[in-house]
């Protein structure tokens, strides 16, 4: 099928334009038309997490959306939370409190807890339910939680 | 366009579906996104509270009216798959799937909801009783699309006390296909006895079910333990479940009675 449609969007607040064929998944703009590998396919079901990213500041897995669906839309990958070339103060609690080992999963993570930190959601049992579909299979969730709350207390829920 | 290509097919959150066609488990030529409808949202009306079938669930789970009014339905929208999922999934996509295991059917069966349903014939209200008919098959015609979901108020004697509960039992807490789900809505006087109980369960039967039997045994009685055994024997008349991957059938029937005692012992107690 030679058809194609055209996704504009911001993408890590810049504006960008594809041609891409209907069924291309948002996962697939992002790591081979956008160049953004920073997130990661894991099962591609939706279950892992490894592909959050941002949709109008609501984590999304983008292994199940449509690249067509966020025609118009604001996405945000792990590339775009830094800023002036500093890491999201979560991002440097993971990286001072050892939440990141093997580092599949940590995109998704640091997306997830960037919009979670948003929220200002401060009750860490409600922070640990809205983690859970982030899956990781090697440091494990304690130290993800750790720098969490680190960057709560930094006061990192304002820089997001 | 959902009326003119017979082999389009709908798509909001996608959550579902875009496993289904990975999975070749469904074919479509076309997809049509709602997204553009401006389907979500939550609005109270003077029946009730009115859902946007685009709703997503992490909406339903924060709404504070839904909170108060139907906490079951709330609390099932927080248990579907993880929080990137309650982001995306909606509440209309929940429904028009059809599942068995469909998380908000047994809260929203409990609530007595209605479904408002469009076609390019117009609008129509439908029960959620009667809207699954089928594993994968709901009343939804061709070209037909869910609007909105109506959850009506329910006026009651002030000295009743209204208990509403949802659970879902899984092999863990997220990201799971619900082995069996239950949903409870009673209306309790000041001595515990039932002046209306509504129960509901998902994953045991060809379609989300009423356990109508076993409530009106209930009804108008105090569960005392006696009355509890007796219910959940009553119970295994209601529902039909099969063996399947995610559990046996032996397994859902123990579930389900465990889950009903535990919701007529608390909702009795308060």
């Amino acid at each position: 099928m030679a058809e194609r449609v055209t996704v504009t969007l911001t993408l890590n607040g810049e504006r960008r334009t594809f041609e891409v064929p209907p069924g291309r998944r948002l996962l697939d703009l992002l790591r081979d038309d956008g160049g953004l590998t920073g997130t990661k396919e894991g099962c591609g079901a939706g279950e892992c997490g490894a592909c959050t990213v941002l949709l109008d500041g609501a984590p999304v897995t983008s292994c199940l959306v449509l690249a067509a669906s966020a025609h118009g839309h604001e996405v945000v990958t792990v590339e775009g939370l830094q800023s002036a070339g500093r890491l999201h103060p979560f991002q440097e609690a993971l990286v001072k409190h050892g939440g990141v080992q093997c580092g599949f999963c940590t995109p998704g993570i640091a997306v997830t807890g960037v919009a979670l930190l948003a929220r200002r959601e401060a009750d860490p049992s409600e922070q640990a339910r809205l983690l859970s579909g982030n899956l990781c299979r090697c440091t494990g969730y304690t130290k993800v939680i750790e720098a969490l709350q680190d960057a709560f207390a930094e006061g990192g829920h304002a820089k997001s | 366009m959902l009326t003119q290509r017979p082999d389009s097919v709908p798509i909001a959150g996608g959550t579902d579906l875009m496993v289904q066609l990975r999975d070749g488990r469904k074919r479509a030529a076309t997809l049509v996104d709602l997204d553009r409808l401006g389907l979500a949202g939550v609005r109270e009306t003077n029946g009730g509270i009115e859902i946007g079938a685009a709703t997503p669930m992490d909406r339903i789970a924060a709404d504070p009216r839904i909170r108060r009014l139907h906490p079951a339905l709330a609390q099932a929208a927080a248990q579907i798959g993880a929080w990137p999922i309650q982001c995306r999934a909606t509440l209309g996509g929940n429904l028009a799937n059809a599942s068995p295991a469909a998380d908000t059917a047994p809260a929203l069966l409990v609530a007595g909801a209605s479904l408002t349903l469009v076609s390019s014939a117009g609008t129509k209200q439908v029960p959620i009783d009667e809207f699954f008919l089928a594993p994968g098959r709901s009343a939804l015609g061709p070209g037909e699309l869910i609007l909105s979901i109506v959850l009506p108020s329910s006026s009651r004697e002030p000295d009743l006390r209204a208990f509403e509960r949802f659970v879902k039992v899984g092999p863990r807490r997220e990201q799971i296909i619900s082995m069996v789900s239950f949903a409870g809505r009673a209306l309790v006087a000041g001595d515990g006895t039932f002046s209306e109980v509504r129960l509901a369960f998902g994953s045991v039967a060809p379609t989300p079910v009423r356990a109508r039997r076993t409530e009106r045994l209930v009804t108008g009685r105090h569960p005392d333990a006696e009355l509890r055994r007796e219910a959940t024997r009553v119970l295994q008349d209601d529902i039909s479940p099969i063996d399947d991957v995610r559990a046996p059938a032996g397994y859902r029937r123990i579930a389900c009675a465990v889950l009903l005692a535990r919701f007529l012992e608390e909702a009795a107690r308060g």
